[in-house]
């Protein structure tokens, strides 16, 4: 095979990793997919591995995959980032044609290495905060809190303004069946912050302009962890100084800028992910992967004593900041964890992937922004105001790639309490304005109904007297799924609110 | 051809589109009295049906559709079966009405509207319609030449799927060979109702006004502001905005029925929900009487449906609101009830 034809099948390779884990994004719902595991990617994703197996003190057999991605690291370098990863695929789809060459001056690259020990330390210290900037956490989240659920007002708008349109019913119809039935939820999924979580992803993106593979080179921490490894991987880099006629053309094609004119067109191999774009365009076929035996040198970028005592020290300082913060003395009011997760300890199991979210029928998982603290930033939390924890459902256990959540049986998470719901007087239709109101005491899943309604003969605000039911819940039956807030018909602010227990 | 470069094309696009949008909006307005909303209005639909004689005690308003034939001399008005099979059931009790022939022509578009309403137990529970009685009408529908028979609804406790799956109905349907269908938000469409006093308008499924055919499927249960749910509090599954329905919620499912006028109501008291309803979830709380009772009156239905539970028809608000309103007769001494056991 010609490094051109090489170079074909990585890029073959990368369309079908992406295509896979769309695939697995899309079949992330209610009822997994028994195909794959829905979440492969996070299972061999060694970053989220070793980060979460330290936070939480234990072995997570699921994770153990990670194991794989790593000893590929040993064997053909940072090949993961060249051939499999889906951010570097989107990356590299939306590279510029023309980009600038060379490094920013000082050493850039070691960024990416300063946040790997911050996030290795921290782990250490039973924190995972950090893992928002793992490259799968960002893809996946972006999609399922922000792309997909996008993409599904897009269609809804376009179809409703469409069927008005008597010829294109029929069509829409089955356009509808096809593309819902294939993962796009019905209903309407809506995540807090979708904006900023498409806005971060985007930044990635645009920092291609500045420098291909902008985040790759200076900022992806599980670059940083595999290019480590790869120091000693045996498949490498290799210009052969006598067929070279130092035309430079190598050193341009190379994304992620690690072929050196000055070093006689070498490569750094834990910065090297193996797309072989350079060797497909060497005039004279100099550039070969050949198999070595010796650990490849440090170089200047690359972590040293001081800069893992500064990370030591950053790791320190954070995590004692985020302990010393009010998060940590006091549960927000509001901080309603999905089923089983508070006992569980989900803060130092969560690694912020958004699987739980994309999972949940009602899109009632959300991600955090204050109700968790900094520590718990972009964690799952139920704001039932926006989707409601549904009785029939157990997907976030289940979809949970660490364990954070707790795979509940279906039976246990319906006994499962994660909040107690309380009636605002003030504001309850029955209460303020004495006029019949129960879809809170209707829409309650307990079989027993944790919400009663009591028959009372009040007076109405206007003076008149009738006969009202009134709810009440009985909180040892609420399990706090949050329907009857999600459901309350007042505008606004429900009257009435669940709480964390 | 000459060629157009990527700008040009867009432009065109963008004119075609809009010279789309611009045309269809003009045609939905066509013929309808213009309400200010977003939403696309459905016109009131004309209907070159006779105007059916409803019981003398009712004064009919404009013709609904899909209003069925009169019953044939020997029919009954309303038909109760009894006994342990709900295939057999159904059917008996369709027969003594006039067959399903009455009802669905060859070559008819039937909507079966049952009740999912939540994705959380199997039928035992009696929160959802029987999936027995929803297969053995979409069998006799298909055997009378429909063309094609929908099932659905629209769950508020979880999701369609889950619903349709869990409550055995999807299985059920799929069996007896019809489809399931998922009620698509674009699909909805806000029609006036004529004879509308509390409500004027609403937010609608297009299909359960347009279909040929529309059989309401309630299962009878309890409800903690109607005090039971039945063949017009059924129909909720059809509207999008439910919860603005528990206000003055007589009169507004009397007038929601006005509008959408089922072709035929069979209310399945198979297993029927005694409390803790609409979600049940507790066996205790379920009632064998193993009884199907059909009729091409909805009011009718619903009346006769509350004597299973030791209820009389005006303890339940929206039937004398409908018998007022003239949709049909609450009062069954003035009818033919034919009682069937099987």
């Amino acid at each position: 095979m010609t490094a051109k034809t090489w170079r074909r099948a990585r890029q073959a390779v990368q369309i079908l990793a992406a295509v896979l884990f769309v695939y697995l994004l899309l079949g992330t719902r209610q009822g997994l997919p028994t195909f794959l595991p829905h979440d492969l990617f996070f299972r061999l994703d060694p970053l989220v591995g070793v980060a979460a197996m330290l936070a939480g003190r234990r072995w997570i057999a699921a994770l153990a995959l990670g194991l794989a991605t790593l000893a590929l690291a040993v064997l053909a370098g940072r090949a993961w980032c060249g051939w499999l990863c889906p951010l570097g695929a989107a990356l590299d789809w939306t590279r510029p044609r023309l980009s600038r060459e060379g490094d920013p001056r000082g050493n850039w690259r070691s960024a990416k290495h300063g946040l790997l020990l911050v996030i290795l330390f921290a782990a250490l210290l039973g924190n995972l905060t950090l893992l928002v900037l793992d490259p799968l956490t960002i893809l996946f989240r972006t999609m399922a809190a922000a792309v997909l659920p996008a993409v599904n007002a897009l269609l809804t708008a376009a179809e409703s303004a469409l069927y008005a349109i008597g010829p294109l019913q029929r069509p829409l119809e089955w356009v509808d069946r096809v593309l819902r039935g294939a993962g796009l939820v019905g209903g309407e999924p809506a995540f807090q912050q979708g904006v900023v979580l498409a806005l971060v992803f985007a930044g990635v993106l645009a920092l291609n302009a500045v420098r291909p593979r902008f985040w790759c080179r200076y900022l992806c921490p599980l670059g940083a962890l595999l290019g480590l490894v790869s120091k000693v991987s045996f498949l490498r880099h290799h210009a052969d100084a006598d067929a070279c006629v130092a035309c430079g053309k190598c050193a341009r094609a190379c994304p992620t800028g690690t072929v050196d004119p000055a070093r006689g067109y070498a490569a750094d191999p834990s910065e090297c992910t193996l797309c072989l774009d350079c060797a497909a365009v060497c005039p004279t076929n100099a550039v070969a992967f050949r198999w070595h035996l010796v650990p490849a040198g440090w170089r200047e970028y690359d972590p040293s004593r001081r800069q893992a005592l500064l990370s030591l020290g950053v790791a320190v300082a954070g995590v004692g900041l985020l302990r010393a913060a009010p998060a940590a003395r006091r549960d927000h009011p509001r901080l309603i964890r999905p089923p089983g997760a508070r006992e569980n300890g989900l803060l130092d199991k969560c690694i912020r992937c958004g699987e739980c979210m994309k999972v949940c029928p009602t899109s009632g998982l959300q991600p955090s922004l204050d109700v968790a603290g900094l520590e718990g930033l972009w964690t799952p939390v139920l704001v039932p105001r926006l989707g409601y924890c549904d009785y029939s459902c157990h997907s976030c256990g289940q979809a949970c790639p660490t364990g954070a959540i707790p795979p509940l049986s279906l039976d246990d998470k319906r006994r499962a309490v994660i909040g107690v719901a309380y009636i605002d007087e003030n504001r309850c239709i029955p209460w303020a304005d004495g006029a019949d109101c129960i879809v809170c005491e209707e829409m309650c899943p307990v079989p027993d109904k944790a919400i009663q309604l009591d028959v009372q003969t009040v007076a109405r605000p206007d003076g008149t007297v009738a006969e009202v039911r009134r709810p009440r819940v009985i909180r040892e039956r609420c399990i706090g799924c949050g329907i009857c807030e999600y459901k309350c018909p007042l505008n606004g602010e429900a009257a009435i609110r669940v709480y964390a227990p | 051809m000459n060629e157009i470069d990527r700008r040009e094309f867009i432009r065109r696009m963008i004119l075609l589109a809009l010279g789309a949008t611009a045309a269809s909006s003009g045609l939905a307005r066509c013929g309808s009295p213009s309400v200010p909303t977003a939403a696309p209005t459905i016109p009131p639909l004309a209907t070159a049906t006779p105007m059916s004689t409803l019981p003398a005690a009712t004064a009919a308003g404009p013709t609904p559709t899909g209003q069925p034939p009169a019953p044939a001399t020997g029919d009954a008005y309303l038909a109760v079966a009894r006994g342990d099979s709900p295939t057999a059931l159904v059917q008996a009790a369709i027969r003594a009405i006039g067959g399903i022939e009455r009802f669905v022509k060859p070559g008819a578009d039937v909507i079966i509207k049952p009740n999912i309403c939540v994705a959380y137990h199997g039928p035992e529970y009696a929160a959802t319609t029987n999936p027995e009685v929803v297969g053995a009408l979409v069998a006799l529908c298909l055997g009378a030449g429909a063309r094609r028979v929908r099932v659905m609804d629209n769950p508020f406790g979880g999701s369609p799927e889950a619903a349709y799956a869990r409550s055995g109905v999807a299985d059920a349907v799929k069996a007896a060979g019809g489809q399931m269908e998922i009620m698509s938000e674009m699909k909805y469409a806000t029609a006036p109702i004529p004879q509308g006093k509390d409500l004027k308008q609403i937010r609608i499924y297009r299909d359960a006004l347009d279909a040929d055919v529309f059989i309401n499927v309630p299962i009878a249960k309890d409800h903690g502001l109607a005090r039971l749910t039945l063949g017009m509090k059924n129909l909720l599954g059809v509207i999008w905005d439910r919860p603005a329905m528990h206000r003055n919620m007589g009169q507004r499912i009397a007038e929601l029925t006005s509008l959408v006028r089922p072709t035929l109501t069979v209310v399945d008291a198979v297993r029927i929900l005694m409390a803790n309803g609409p979600t049940g979830g507790n066996l205790a709380d379920v009632k064998q009487t193993n009884t199907i009772i059909a009729s091409a009156d909805i009011v009718a239905a619903d009346a006769y449906a509350t004597s299973l539970f030791g209820l009389t028809p005006t303890d339940v608000s929206y039937i004398p609101a409908a018998a007022k309103m003239g949709l049909g007769t609450m009062d069954l001494a003035g009818v033919r009830v034919e009682e069937i056991g099987v």
